[in-house]
Order: C-alpha cells, then structure tokens, then sequence
C-alpha cells in the first residue's frame, strides 16, 4: 500500500513536478494549491505526509501548519523560497518538522521526504523509551554496546574509524571537539597535520548521514574551533 | 519662586550671622580697649558709678594738687615728687627749673629760659632721672641748687608759684585758698570765710581741708574717712601728708589750703587757643568727668551690641543648613576671583594693619610702645603684643581680619584647585598646548613658547643694557628717562607679545576644533553637531573668530554631505529591498526549472545532442541558484543587515580547516597550495561562519583564476595586535590595475562565461568587514594578493 502525500503550493509547475518526483518514489501523491484546499483535503483523506510552501493566496503556509497541528501529527516540510535563519527557525517553530529552501535539489528533497516517513511510520511507535544504551539524536539513533550508528532507522555502514568519531561525538552531543583532541583519542597518536585527516573522516561520515553533505545538520565544522555532532531540539 | 525663597534664607542667615560675628567681636573689642590699661574690677566699679569723683584719677589728681598748693604755701619743693608736679602738666617747665641745681654741667635756667627750651624737657628729665639716685644725697638733700643762692631760689619759687597760680586760677572746676600762717596767698574763690575757708555753694560738692598735717574730706555733706588705720600702703585711697607714715614738716604743717571741687565740672576758656595761658586751663577735672563719662556711655553702648551680636549669634545656630549652602555659594563667588588677586587683597589687608600699628604718630607708634614695655611701665595687660593688639587695634581692623580668615578658609574648604583660577594657571594654560591633539596646532602652540622664550630673553638682554647704562656718564636726569623708557618698552614689549600669543592660542584651538570636526565628517560622522553637542556650542565657538566662515562653509560641506549619504543608505535600503524581492521571485520558478531539469536527466533513450542541451541546462540552472544566494548575502552584508554569532576563535585553524575542506578541490585543480600558518592559536573575534565563506570564497577565487601549475601562498602573520592572513596568486590572465574586483559583479574576464558569479570577492569584503576585520587587495603584474586582518583578542 502506496503512502499519500499532500504537496501545496501555488506554483503548478512545482506541485507537478514534486508530484512526478514522489510517484516516481512510489508513494500516492494529492495535490493542492493553496491552505484553504490543503485543509479540505486533510480533513477528508488519510495524508502520512504534507510538503507545504509558506507564500500562498489564501492560506499561508504556516498558518495551514499550525491548523494541521491542532488536529494531526502528521510530518509536514516546509517548502520557502525565503532562505534565511530567521524564516527556518520560525517555520520549525511553528510546528513543521523540516524545512526546505527553495531552489532545492529534488533529490534531497526526496530523501527528506523519505527520512520524515520512516521516523514517522516504523521509529516513531517501536522506540518510544530511550534506552540507557541508545544516544538519540534526531534522525540518528546510536547504539553504544553494538557500536552501531542507525539513519532514520537504517544501520549506517561506517569503517572502524569512522565508528570510532561518531563514538565519541555521540557520546558528547553538542560539545566541540577540536580536531588534535580527535585525532589524539581516535588515533591514539600525538596529533600531527591532524586538520586535514580528521576533515577527510568527517566528510566521509557525512556523505553516509547527511540528506545533504553540503549543508551538514549534524556533523556540523564551528570554524576556527573544531567539529561538533549537532544537538537535535527535536528528537521526539 | 521656592529656589527665589530659599536663595533668600540662605541670604538672610548668612547675614544674621555675619552682623551678630562683627558686633561680637568690634564690641568685645572695643570693650578690652577701653578696659586696658585699667585695673579692671577697681574701673568697672568707676565706670558704673555715674560719679567722676570716685575715680582713681580724681584722687591722684587732688593729691597732685594739694602737695603743689603746699609746696607753693611753703615755697619749698614740698614733698611730692617730680611725678605729681608733672601730672599737672602746664608746670612741667617749672619742674625742670625747681630741679636744675641737681644736674651737674647744666647751667642756671630761668623759667622762661625753660620754657623756651621746653621741648628738651624729655631730655632734661631723663637725664636728670638717670643721675637722680646718686646725686639725691650730696647735692639735693638740701633742696637747693649749688648754683643759685637761697634768696634767688625763693624768688625763683615764688616766681613759679605766682605763674602757676595765674595759670589755673580760671578754671572755676577746682576752687583753692592757700594759707599760711593763716594768711590767705593765693585763692581763686570769690567769698571766702574769715578763716580762708571757702563759703560752700550748691555747685560744689567736694570739699577738702588741709590743716595742721592732717587732710579733711567732705563730700556731698559726707565726712570721707582718708586714713584707714593710719599708714598709708600702696592699695590705699588718698596719697595725701597726714598718714602715720606719712607726715609732713613743721613748716608746711603751718600752711592751710581749701579745696572745693565741682559736681559738674564746665569748661572754661579764655583767650585765643595759641596764647601760652589757654594751655594752663588744663580743665582737666572737666576732661576727667568728660572722659569718664564717655567711656561709660560707649560701655553701655558696646555691650547693648554686644548683646545684640550674641543674640543674632544664638539666632543663628538655628539656621545652620541654610548658612552652609550660603557658605557654599560665597565660595562660589570667590571660587573665581584670581588667586594672585587674594594674595594682593591679604597683602593689602597685613600692610593696612601693621601700617595702622606703626604710623598712628609719635606717641602711639609701635616703637613708643615697645620702649615702653621694655622700660618695664605701666602697662596692666598681659604681654607685649597683647598689649598693642589691643590699644592700637580699632575694632574694625578686627573685624576686617576675621572676615579675612574666614573667608579665606572657607575658599579653600570648598575650592579644592587653587590655581584652577589663577592668572598664572591662565597663563600657563595659555602658553601650554597639552589639550590640543592637531599636528597644526600643537605646532602653532611650540612656535608661540618659542616667542615668547625669545621675548623673555630679549626683555632680559634690555634690562642688562640698563644696568649697564649706569655706569655710563650722563646726566642723572637722562638716565632716569632713559631706564623708564626701557622699563616701559619692555613692559609694552612682553604685554604685546602675550596678547599676540593668546590671540594665537585661541586660533590654535579653532583650528583644532575645526580639523576635529573635519576628522569626524572623515571618519563618517555625518550627523549634525546638535546630535551629541549642544545646538549652539559649535556655532558659539566660531562666532566671531577668524575662522567662522571655515566653520560655516564646512558645516555647509557635512550637511550637504549628510544629506547624500542619507539618500545613498535610502536607496542602498531599497536596492537590498529590491534585491531580496528580485530573488526570491527568482527562486520560485528556478524551483521549477531545476525539478524539470532532473527529470529531463533522469529521462531514457534521448538522443545524445538533447542529453548536451540538458547537461548545459542544468549546469546553468545550478549557476543561477548559487547566483541568486549570493546576490541576495552581499546586499545583506552590504547594507549591515546580516546577523552576526561573533565569538573567539583561532584564526590559524580557521584557515585550516576550510583549507581541510577544500581539499578535493584543491587537489583535482593543477594548483599546489603553499601555507604558512602558525601552530600556536591566533585568537580573534569574529562570525566562523561568515569567516569561513569569506576564505571559502578567496580560496576558490584564487583556484579559479590562476595560472595552471602556478602556487598559492596562504600566510598568517600575527604580530601583537593584529592577525593578517594573505592569500597570493599569481593570475592566468591580465589584471586590469585599476579594477576594483570588490564591486559586484566584477569578474577578471570581461566576457563573463566562466562560472563566477562575480560576487566571491565582493561577498569576502562585505564579510569581512561585517565581522570587523579589514579586506584588502594588491594588484603587482600577475601576483594577486588579498589580505584580511583582524584585531587580535
């Protein structure tokens, strides 16, 4: 059985082309083209998913996230062509669970869609209690006695060393590390041109995590200090 | 109207106070004056008695009288001494004949030769006081001179005797009859008795007796009682003959004399002033009473305001807050006057003082006191000085001294910098430069010491010739002239050259205020100097000076300046307006675009020139994204709109690590990266962020355009206070020199077909400068260096 997602936006262009985008993935895709319609809709179909954009005649965006609250708790990624800090932190606050700027790469945006669902249908019911022995973390899940690192669920094929980065970054959410003392605990060596190996690392790590290694949200570099595992707000 | 109030309290208190001091200290003044001198209870007790013939001098003065009246009764030298003879002073002369026979060397004088003399007297009398102990037994016992037969001396005498009997006859004050063998010869009463008494009237109230050695007072009807147990001692009432130690000769116990003595003595006077006579109506018992009578009268005077002082005084304990806050507002006023004036104004005050204590005359001069004191006579008071603080000071002097003092300690309880207001601290500040910053005006401030040093030197040079010129043989006129001339030259000179100074001082500072403001329009202080400085203080200061119309022009400058930078922020406002609307306009079908574009790529079986056309495509779509995201940063950063997360970091890592993360790029370009960057931390506060983009963006400029297999030197230098990051390359094509590659869309290449958006350097600057570092770029042939520096933490 196919998933319903529901995409809004006022651009039929991009409805079509997400629609295409998210078939091609094979979920069941519903179409609306401003708030007002996407509340109809939610009120009378069974949507696992809504992909919403913010300027739309109407019913803005985030005034049909925060209808959509009061009733389901259904994932919803904001869609804007408004990039900035200010309009992510407002979206996210408002209720979405993820937000994406506009131009995106459809095929992140595909993966979002993807990560919101699995979290939302398989992780969302079977781990409801952290256990002692798991770093939640988001989308990330860490097991700390099998040494295993799951995406949304899915184990995450990381080398030993890898492992071993990620050990320590999950252990310490949040906590910036700079890149001698990682390669000092990691290496266990004395650290020397360090920089640039524990940067190869990371960027390896990220490309096996991250929706976007480009714009990493959790693997995060604070410049001029060091790199850091991103503290997730909202992990359930 | 409250602050009018209580300006008027504070007035009125300090005032109170400042009439119940003076009247307390004038009066208590005035009081001790009068007192000294005087054995205090005895005169008081005189003073309060409105009866002068209770006073210690009337007394001294009958006794005077009567050891006179008996000497001329007997024609003798009688029994007093030279003291009593000379405290009826018009005999003094006659003193000076009676007693010449005691003076070796001293020839025979006659009274008129005496008098003719008389302002010798002094001398006469102390020489003959000096000789008087040694000379007593030998020559005086006898009371006769050794050059004078008997006969002369008698008639000499009775000369005397006639003479001083004429002399006080007229003055009715002090009735007499002198009898001898009972044979009246000399009265000046009208009526007398058979017995040469004289007939008492209602005008006299005192009446003296003197008869067979023994002295009879009555007074008001009164028998006074004179001799006590008897023998006289030196607290004793009367220095009359008739005392068991004090007796008088056979002789004289022959004489009788009368003495009435006026209640209400008169004056009399007869004959012009300069007439030798008018000096024997001494009317000294009209002078006593006179005497006596004022002085009380100016007690009872001084203590009413005395009393009145102490009053307003205890008045004023009661106002003492609002007396303080007067205090602090005379101080105010003082505060301001010119230290050199208070010292000149203490000057004044000293000399006044000191010139009142030496120059009142002869005979109360300084020194006269001083000889006195010395000489160990009569002074009752404690101490020397008291002694002359407190008969030659007027109570004024007092007054003035203390209001002196007061106000003086009072200056400097609430002035704490005394030369603040000074003329010298004027000068100084005049002459010195230390406020002024300006290169243009602290030299304008050397030149003026300069001038002045020379004009001090050439003032000097001038008094030396003066000094020299002394020596020279002129007339001593001429050389009078010529020193004042000098003098004043001089003078006219360095007064000339201090007002040139102070003139040039003022400009010095309006050039320093004026190239103060020019700094701050430079420096971007485009606001209008009512904004931080009073309206008028700027327009205040220039009024009227040299440089008014500078200023004026300048202000004109800055408000024509302000005016187009405001319209610039204006449209630099909206141009990011614009901007941001522009793009995100642009976004939405670039959304679209992109989708379509990868599914156009995902598409199978198109032929190979659509599988280019779409390639193209999607390349150029990419472009135009990342196009847009930077367009609409720089007009952010440009306009100061960015938010910005500035904290500590290391600038060295910073270069690593985006170094670290470039490092595919860099490696598939034919580039060889050369670093220098130091291991040990160069911390600066900036946005990590932002830092990062901007060295992203310098690092992948400098991929792009340089040469193939050429280098890329990235340094950082930190020298104490500043951390400077370089970044060279050499480029693979032309640089135009003056090409500012910082403005936007600005790319090495005209033709724009390479994948730069033309706003890498732009966004690094805006960056860079939003986080407080500076961006720079150099231009040398081929080598294209940036360099970013920040302050170090």
């Amino acid at each position: 059985m196919s998933e319903c997602i529901l995409v809004v936006d006022d651009d039929r262009a991009i409805v079509k082309a997400l629609g295409i985008l998210l078939e091609g993935e094979g979920y069941e895709v519903l179409k609306a083209y401003d708030g007002l319609q996407a509340l109809d809709i939610l009120a009378t179909r069974q949507v696992r998913l809504v992909l919403i954009d913010v300027m739309m005649p109407k019913l803005d965006g985030l005034s049909a996230v925060m209808r959509i609250r009061e009733k389901q708790n259904i994932p919803i990624i904001v869609l804007s062509a408004k990039s900035e800090d200010t309009d992510k932190i407002l979206g996210l606050s408002m209720g979405a669970d993820d937000y994406v700027a506009k131009p995106f790469n459809p095929q992140e945006l595909a993966a979002r869609v993807k990560s919101q669902l699995r979290r939302y249908t398989l992780l969302g019911d079977i781990h409801a209690g952290n256990r002692a022995d798991e770093i939640k973390n988001g989308r990330l899940l860490y097991r700390t006695d099998e040494r295993v690192l799951y995406a949304d669920g899915e184990a995450v094929r990381l080398t030993a060393t890898e492992t071993k980065i990620i050990d320590l970054l999950m252990r310490n959410l949040g906590r910036v590390f700079p890149a001698e003392e990682i390669y000092r605990r990691v290496w266990e060596e004395d650290a020397f041109a360090s920089e640039n190996t524990v940067m190869v690392h990371i960027r390896r790590i990220r490309e096996k995590l991250e929706l976007n290694p480009k714009e990493p949200e959790y693997l995060k570099v604070v410049w001029g200090i060091g790199y850091k595992m991103e503290k997730q707000e909202k992990c359930n | 109207m409250d602050t009018k109030w209580k300006n008027r309290k504070n007035a009125i208190s300090f005032l109170i106070f400042f009439i119940g001091v003076s009247l307390v200290l004038g009066n208590t003044m005035d009081i001790l004056q009068d007192l000294s001198g005087e054995a205090m209870p005895q005169y008081v007790q005189q003073l309060l008695v409105d009866d002068y013939q209770q006073s210690d001098t009337f007394r001294g003065y009958i006794a005077d009288r009567l050891a006179t009246f008996l000497a001329m009764a007997t024609n003798s030298f009688g029994y007093s001494n030279y003291y009593s003879y000379r405290n009826g002073y018009n005999t003094a002369y006659e003193v000076a004949v009676l007693q010449q026979g005691t003076m070796e060397g001293v020839p025979p004088m006659t009274v008129s030769e005496a008098q003719y003399y008389g302002y010798n007297y002094d001398d006469y009398y102390y020489q003959y006081y000096n000789d008087y102990d040694e000379d007593y037994a030998g020559n005086y016992s006898d009371g006769k001179s050794p050059s004078l037969t008997d006969e002369q001396l008698a008639e000499q005498r009775k000369e005397i005797a006639q003479r001083y009997h004429d002399n006080i006859k007229r003055d009715q004050n002090l009735l007499y009859s002198i009898l001898y063998d009972g044979k009246v010869l000399y009265t000046n009463a009208e009526n007398l008795e058979a017995d040469g008494s004289i007939i008492p009237s209602e005008n006299y109230n005192f009446f003296l007796c003197f008869d067979d050695g023994k002295v009879q007072i009555s007074k008001d009807g009164q028998e006074l009682d004179i001799y006590g147990d008897g023998y006289y001692r030196d607290d004793s009432d009367w220095y009359v003959p008739g005392y068991r130690n004090f007796q008088v000769d056979k002789e004289m116990k022959r004489a009788t004399v009368y003495m009435a003595v006026a209640k209400e003595p008169l004056f009399y006077r007869e004959g012009p002033s300069y007439d030798s006579n008018y000096r024997a109506m001494d009317n000294a018992l009209y002078w006593l009473h006179y005497e006596l009578r004022h002085t009380r009268n100016r007690l009872f005077r001084n203590a009413t305001y005395l009393a009145i002082g102490l009053a307003l005084l205890f008045l004023s304990c009661f106002t003492r807050k609002s007396r303080r806050e007067a205090k602090e507002k005379i101080a105010g006023f003082t505060g301001k006057l010119w230290l050199e004036c208070k010292i000149v104004i203490w000057l004044f005050l000293v000399c006044l003082i000191f010139a009142r204590c030496i120059a009142v005359g002869y005979d109360y001069s300084l020194w006269y006191d001083l000889l006195w004191a010395y000489e160990g006579n009569d002074f009752k008071t404690a101490g020397l000085y008291g002694s002359i603080l407190l008969t030659q000071f007027p109570a004024l002097c007092w007054s003035i001294l203390f209001w002196g003092i007061y106000l003086t300690v009072n200056d400097r309880k609430y002035n704490k910098k005394v030369w603040r207001h000074s003329l010298t601290g004027k000068l100084y500040k005049t002459l010195l430069a230390r406020e002024l910053q300006q290169p243009i005006s602290r030299k304008m401030a050397h030149r003026n010491r300069i001038a002045i040093g020379i004009a001090l030197f050439h003032v000097l040079l001038l008094l030396f010739g003066v000094w020299l010129l002394l020596f020279v043989p002129l007339a001593i006129l001429a050389k009078i002239v010529l020193i004042l001339l000098v003098y004043l030259t001089a003078i006219i000179f360095l007064l000339a050259e201090y007002l040139v100074c102070a003139k040039n001082m003022e400009t010095a500072r309006d050039i320093e205020a004026l190239s103060n403001r020019i700094n701050d329009i430079r420096n971007g202080d485009y606001t209008s100097p009512g904004t931080d400085i009073p309206a008028d203080s700027m327009e205040n200061r220039f009024a009227g000076h040299d440089l008014e119309h500078i200023m004026n022009r300048l202000e004109d400058i800055r408000h024509g300046m302000a005016i187009a930078v405001d319209n610039q922020m204006k449209s630099e406002r909206m141009k990011v307006e614009l901007i941001a609307n522009v793009s995100h306009d642009i976004k939405t079908p670039l959304t679209s675009i992109i989708s379509y574009v990868q599914f156009l790529k995902e598409e199978e079986g198109l032929p190979d020139h659509v599988k280019d056309y779409v390639m193209i495509l999607d390349e150029k779509s990419q472009r135009l994204k990342n196009m847009v995201q930077d367009v609409f940063a720089v007009s952010k950063a440009a306009s100061g709109e960015l938010p910005m997360h500035m904290e500590t970091l290391d600038f060295g890592k910073l270069l690593r690590q985006t170094m670290a993360d470039m490092e595919e790029q860099i490696a598939n370009s034919k580039l060889t990266f050369r670093a220098e960057i130091p291991d040990t931390p160069v911390m600066i506060l900036a946005d990590g962020q932002r830092m990062y983009r901007v060295f992203q963006n310098l690092f992948q400029n400098a991929i792009q355009y340089s040469l193939d297999s050429s280098r890329v030197y990235v340094t950082l230098t930190a020298d104490g206070t500043t951390a400077i990051a370089s970044i060279k390359n050499t480029s693979h094509m032309e640089l135009e020199k003056d090409k500012d590659f910082t403005e936007r869309f600005t790319r090495g290449d005209q033709s724009r077909t390479d994948g730069g958006s033309g706003l890498g350097l732009s966004i690094a600057q805006s960056f860079t400068e939003a986080c407080g570092g500076k961006f720079n770029m150099e231009i040398d042939a081929d080598l294209f260096t940036v360099t970013v520096s920040f302050q170090i933490q």
